[in-house]
């Protein structure tokens, strides 16, 4: 059986996160989560991921803000921006900043799923070629 | 902070082997529909999909034109014939920019607590496809679907407040001092403060004279700059309410708290509906744009001065 | 003018104080032990100001507040509350309450409550009034 895909989810809402990372686990994923940036960096610094999904409004550091350090400190992870804000214009400036793809809450479960799937299998293929 | 360069080129850093030589000056916008479709869709459906926010955005749009024109229509009246039509266009224009930003904010506040009650369906549509149902599981349905509600209450707290925002009330205007006005409203906050560690002083001017005024509307402008200087403070501190003469034909009250202050950058944002430093779920962003509102109904004005780290100062001038 | 008030509470002794307070001072006062039926009350006779507990079994004053102002928008409601709750409070006055008082309350200070928001409702009912 392969590993499963290790996903940090970082949202500053504790609902959302917490049963995000319940639903990725029961579709075989492997999720932990931050409440925010400074969390996030310190568990990418601990232990390996393979996606971040990462929210753009959070009080403290913003998402455009914790993107670059994110990138710093685990330039091999994927990066999903998940987030209710609808700004294009945010999302064309953190995809240009390295983010994987964009995508608006609310966002169905299977497209997520299909989407962490893609962007992994993406990174996978290129790792090995 | 030492900031990484972040990459220039996404789709090559991405791997991304079928699409085209990605070029600098391509659009920008370009970079999301030739992503793997899931954005165009998640952007598409979050357009078709909420059909009350629809409703709720018409209905904001309106009431926001109403209310951008009237506070501008007696700058145009003044302004030289001539400049009409120029001031017109700049209303125009101020008006849909704020429509814009207003309706990326209801978006925002929206989409957050949907994006929740979605989740928690799933959550409860996982634990009902399980061949058995545990006392575990059941509690588990009983707790999401009890925030759901929550949600669900949430979302409808933000519409109601939308809808108040729109209503249209002329002031009634009644013969009150101001410190009558205001202390119920203080009293009201002193005990939850009082536990939190914060007290409030007052510093009442004796000598102020009756006001006319709408005394509901005025309360609820004294309540929630209340509430947002009780929000400010983290820990311990003082908010200091005040009542003062302003002139010959003005009064103003003040209410300062010894909080984080507000950021330079945020100074003129303060005021817009959905502007909101605080963490999701609480306030709607809505108070102080409320504030606004009601005092520019009531013919004054309303002002905020702050240093960051020594607190902020909100200060209400209104017509005797 | 006589204020035709209603007193609202589930406290059989505030309401019985309330009473004996606006009859001394020969002012007609009718009193409802919950927002039911005080609402039962507002729909067989008008009442110019509503003297309203937050806190009741049942249908709680907020949620008559609500239905009051829906109904009778004219009808002034004073809110009071011994716990001083700001959340609570912020509800009722965007409701539309024309005041939020923490019990207790000095009893002349509440009658010159009743007596503006009476004035406020005479003022409403001039401006609606056909002219």
């Amino acid at each position: 059986m392969p590993d499963p895909i290790r996903v940090l989810v970082v949202d500053d809402e504790d609902r959302f996160r917490t049963t995000l990372v319940k639903l990725l686990g029961a579709q075989g994923l492997f999720a932990e989560a931050a409440s925010g940036g400074e969390q996030a960096l310190a568990l990418l610094a601990e232990k390996p991921f393979d996606v971040v999904l990462l929210d753009v409004k959070m009080p403290g550091e913003s998402g455009q803000e914790v993107l670059p350090r994110i990138k710093a400190v685990a330039p091999g992870v994927e990066v999903l921006i998940l987030t209710g804000h609808a700004s294009v214009d945010i999302a064309a400036e953190m995809i240009a900043g390295g983010a994987a793809d964009y995508l608006l809450k609310p966002c169905p479960l299977d497209e997520l799923v299909g989407c962490v799937r893609a962007v992994y299998d993406r990174r996978k293929a290129v790792g090995a070629g | 902070m030492k900031a990484e360069t972040p990459r220039a080129d996404p789709a090559s850093a991405a791997g991304e082997p079928a699409s085209p030589p990605a070029g600098k000056n391509r659009p920008l916008w370009l970079h999301l529909v030739g992503l793997p479709g899931v954005t165009a869709v998640a952007v598409l459906s979050a357009m078709v999909l909420p059909i009350p926010l629809a409703v709720i955005l018409a209905l904001f749009t309106a009431s926001l034109a109403a209310w951008s024109a009237a506070a501008l229509a007696s700058r145009i009246r003044t302004s030289e014939q001539e400049r009409c039509s120029l001031d017109a266009q700049l209303v125009q224009s101020q008006k849909l920019a704020a429509i814009g930003e207003m309706s990326a904010g209801i978006a925002h506040e929206i989409n957050n607590p949907m994006a929740i009650i979605a989740q928690e369906s799933d959550w409860m549509t996982h634990l009902m496809s399980q061949p058995q149902v545990t006392p575990e599981n059941l509690a588990e349905l009983r707790d999401s679907l009890a925030e759901i509600v929550r949600q669900v209450d949430r979302c409808k707290a933000i519409t109601h407040n939308l809808l108040n925002f729109s209503r249209k009330m002329d002031p009634i205007l009644q013969q009150e001092h101001l410190e009558r006005i205001m202390e119920d409203m203080v009293l009201l906050v002193e005990k939850e403060a009082k536990l939190q560690g914060v007290s409030i002083v007052r510093d009442y001017d004796p000598e102020l004279a009756a006001i006319q005024t709408d005394v509901p509307l005025l309360r609820q402008v004294v309540l929630n700059l209340l509430l947002n200087a009780f929000q400010a403070i983290p820990g311990q501190g003082t908010i200091t309410v005040s009542t003062r003469p302003a002139g010959a034909d003005r009064v103003a009250i003040a209410v300062a708290d010894t909080g984080a202050g507000i950021l330079p950058e945020n100074m003129s944002k303060i005021f817009n509906p959905f502007f909101t430093t605080k963490p999701p779920g609480v306030g709607t962003g809505l108070g102080l744009s409320m504030c606004h509102g009601i005092v520019d109904r009531l013919g004054g004005a309303i002002t905020v001065e702050s240093e960051p780290g020594r607190g902020a100062k909100f200060t209400v001038t209104l017509p005797r | 003018m006589s204020i035709r008030i209603l007193v609202v509470d589930d406290e059989p002794d505030f309401i019985e104080t309330m009473v004996k307070r606006f009859t001394f001072r020969k002012m007609p006062v009718t009193a409802a032990p919950s927002g039911i039926a005080a609402l039962k009350l507002l729909e067989a006779e008008p009442f110019d100001v509503v003297i309203m507990d937050v806190r009741m079994p049942g249908k709680d004053g907020i949620e008559t507040l609500k239905e009051i102002k829906k109904r009778y928008p004219l009808t002034e409601v004073i809110m009071l509350t011994g716990h001083a709750s700001v959340e609570s409070g912020m509800r009722g006055m965007s409701l539309g309450a024309y005041d939020y008082v923490l019990k207790p309350v000095d009893f002349d200070e509440l009658l010159e409550k009743v007596r503006k928001a009476h004035e406020r409702k005479l003022l409403n009912e001039g401006r609606n009034a056909p002219r």
